[in-house]
């Protein structure tokens, strides 16, 4: 199994995010974590490359405990695994190809130059090379969201968790992304983990779906299952219901 | 812990049964020390991006430059002032009265006084800065890039801060000269070779000065970015980072200030 939870905890002083929480992700995977907003879905992901930590729980990338490494020792794992976050977070002081070009020097210690070079050819990945010398507040917010894909991709990851990647974009520019992450599954091999809760995303491009509810996995299976699920709140969640027993 | 070794978010139940203020300022003192630290250890080994240091020196530095020396100056004006008249009603002699003020500007006013404006120019600029990436994930995608936050973020401001504070502070005292030789002959009629009277100066002196004003700059650095990196929740978490890094900056100004000049009153006697 290439990504393993098992029996997380998290909370931020007396709020309780995650309490117990177990799955796994197979490889090659668009995995959705989906939940109203404050579920801990994006909790979730953050512990799986070290920018959280669990209070209690093991995480395993490849068979590797990675929630106790330090930081230095979770250079390897970030490397394997990116992130797309929900911001974008492009900085702002660097054009599109520096911040593509960052985590090639950084992390593989090429040139400026060299890593400049690389980052162009990303951009056209996800067509946005016209854009390479623009910095950020140039840009909208589709646009920036394929240049943090574009980052995200950078180092041939083997992982890409994307932080609620649709979310702020218009109708074209998300059902083009959600394109892009299914072409990474199925194109490249890349286990995709997403927190979403874009209906349409998740019910066109998931695999597997885990609903987190209340800090407990609520449900896990395919989409097929978690339309025909009898469990009233799973079933608010995907029908989009304002009314029911939810509890947001 | 996070990556700049900071504690994540709230502080947990359990401390905020146990006395929950105390407990959160000895874990800030914590984390601040710990903060210090590594950018001091990173200030001779880290691989911040080329011209970053040069960039906070010019945000810094000549941003900070004329707000600094409009202050002082008028600081230089007011105390330049009050002192000839209350040296007026004991004494009519005020040819003393550009050498006390100047001795005193040295050894401790154009540091104490200078610092604390600068505070909340400097101070609230890093917090706000580093705070808005914090909140915003940009902090944690340094981190998914390799990038050391406190290497890439922390040490070029701390270093800026420290060189360009304490040129700042220097330019801007020099400034409160100029401008309290300016009130004492307008008003006084102290004519301006009396006035300029370095006499008093010593080296000794201008040291403890210098001293003074490199240890609050570093403090306001260390301090601003500690805040910073520990900003939690949106635009409000940024808004209270930049409140708590101007009251702390103020609070070690004065803190350093009683402790160096005790010091300094051993070992540089005035």
């Amino acid at each position: 199994m290439p990504i393993v939870f098992e029996n997380i905890h998290k909370a931020f002083g007396d709020k309780v995010i995650l309490d117990g929480v177990d799955f796994r992700i197979d490889d090659g995977e668009c995995f959705f974590i989906v939940g109203a907003s404050g579920a801990g879905k994006s909790v979730m992901i953050k512990h799986l490359i070290g920018l959280l930590r669990p209070d209690q729980g093991e995480i395993y990338l490849d068979g590797e405990e990675v929630s106790r490494l330090s930081e230095r020792d979770l250079y390897p794992v970030r490397k394997k695994c990116a992130m797309v976050f929900q911001n974008a977070t492009l900085f702002d002081s660097m054009t599109c190809a520096e911040n593509v070009a960052l985590p090639l020097r950084k992390h593989t210690g090429r040139s400026h130059g060299q890593a400049l070079e690389a980052a162009r050819e990303r951009l056209e990945l996800v067509h946005m090379q016209d854009f390479a010398d623009s910095y950020p507040a140039e840009l909208g917010d589709g646009m920036k969201k394929r240049v943090a894909i574009a980052r995200a991709l950078t180092l041939d990851p083997r992982y890409v968790l994307f932080d609620e990647p649709t979310t702020s974009l218009d109708p074209v520019s998300a059902r083009r992304t959600d394109a892009l992450i299914r072409s990474l599954c199925d194109d490249l091999g890349v286990t995709s983990v997403v927190v979403s809760h874009d209906l349409v995303s998740i019910f066109s491009i998931a695999d597997r779906i885990a609903m987190l509810y209340k800090g407990h996995l609520r449900m896990l299976g395919t989409p097929k299952e978690f339309q025909e699920t009898d469990d009233p709140v799973v079933r608010q969640f995907v029908r989009g219901e304002a009314e029911g027993p939810m509890d947001v | 812990m996070t990556q700049a070794g900071l504690s994540e978010g709230h502080a947990p139940a359990t401390s905020r049964r146990l006395g929950g203020p105390v407990i959160d300022g000895l874990r800030d003192l914590r984390d601040l020390f710990r903060l210090l630290g590594r950018t001091l250890s990173l200030i001779s080994h880290g691989k911040r991006e080329k011209g970053a240091i040069v960039e906070q020196m010019y945000f810094i530095g000549n941003r900070s430059l004329v707000f600094m020396c409009i202050t002082m100056g008028f600081i230089g004006a007011i105390i330049t002032f009050q002192s000839a008249v209350q040296s007026q009603r004991l004494l009519p002699d005020l040819t003393m009265l550009g050498a006390t003020f100047i001795k005193l500007l040295v050894r401790d006013m154009a540091a104490s006084l200078g610092a604390m404006p600068l505070a909340t120019r400097v101070g609230a600029g890093i917090a706000a800065e580093i705070g808005s990436m914090v909140v915003t994930d940009q902090v944690d995608a340094l981190r998914m890039c390799a990038a050391d936050p406190v290497d890439y973020l922390v040490v070029p401001r701390f270093i800026a801060a420290t060189l360009m504070g304490t040129a700042v502070l220097i330019i801007a005292g020099a400034v409160s000269i100029v401008s309290g030789m300016l009130i004492a002959n307008g008003m006084f009629d102290v004519n301006f070779h009396t006035y300029l009277n370095f006499s008093m100066v010593t080296l000794g002196d201008v040291a403890l000065g210098v001293t003074k004003m490199i240890a609050f700059c570093a403090a306001i650095a260390i301090i601003s970015a500690q805040r910073g990196l520990a900003t939690f929740g949106g635009s409000e978490g940024v808004g209270t980072a930049t409140t708590r890094a101007v009251v702390g900056s103020s609070f070690a100004i004065i803190v350093l200030n009683f402790f160096i000049s005790g010091l300094g009153y051993f070992f540089v006697p005035s």
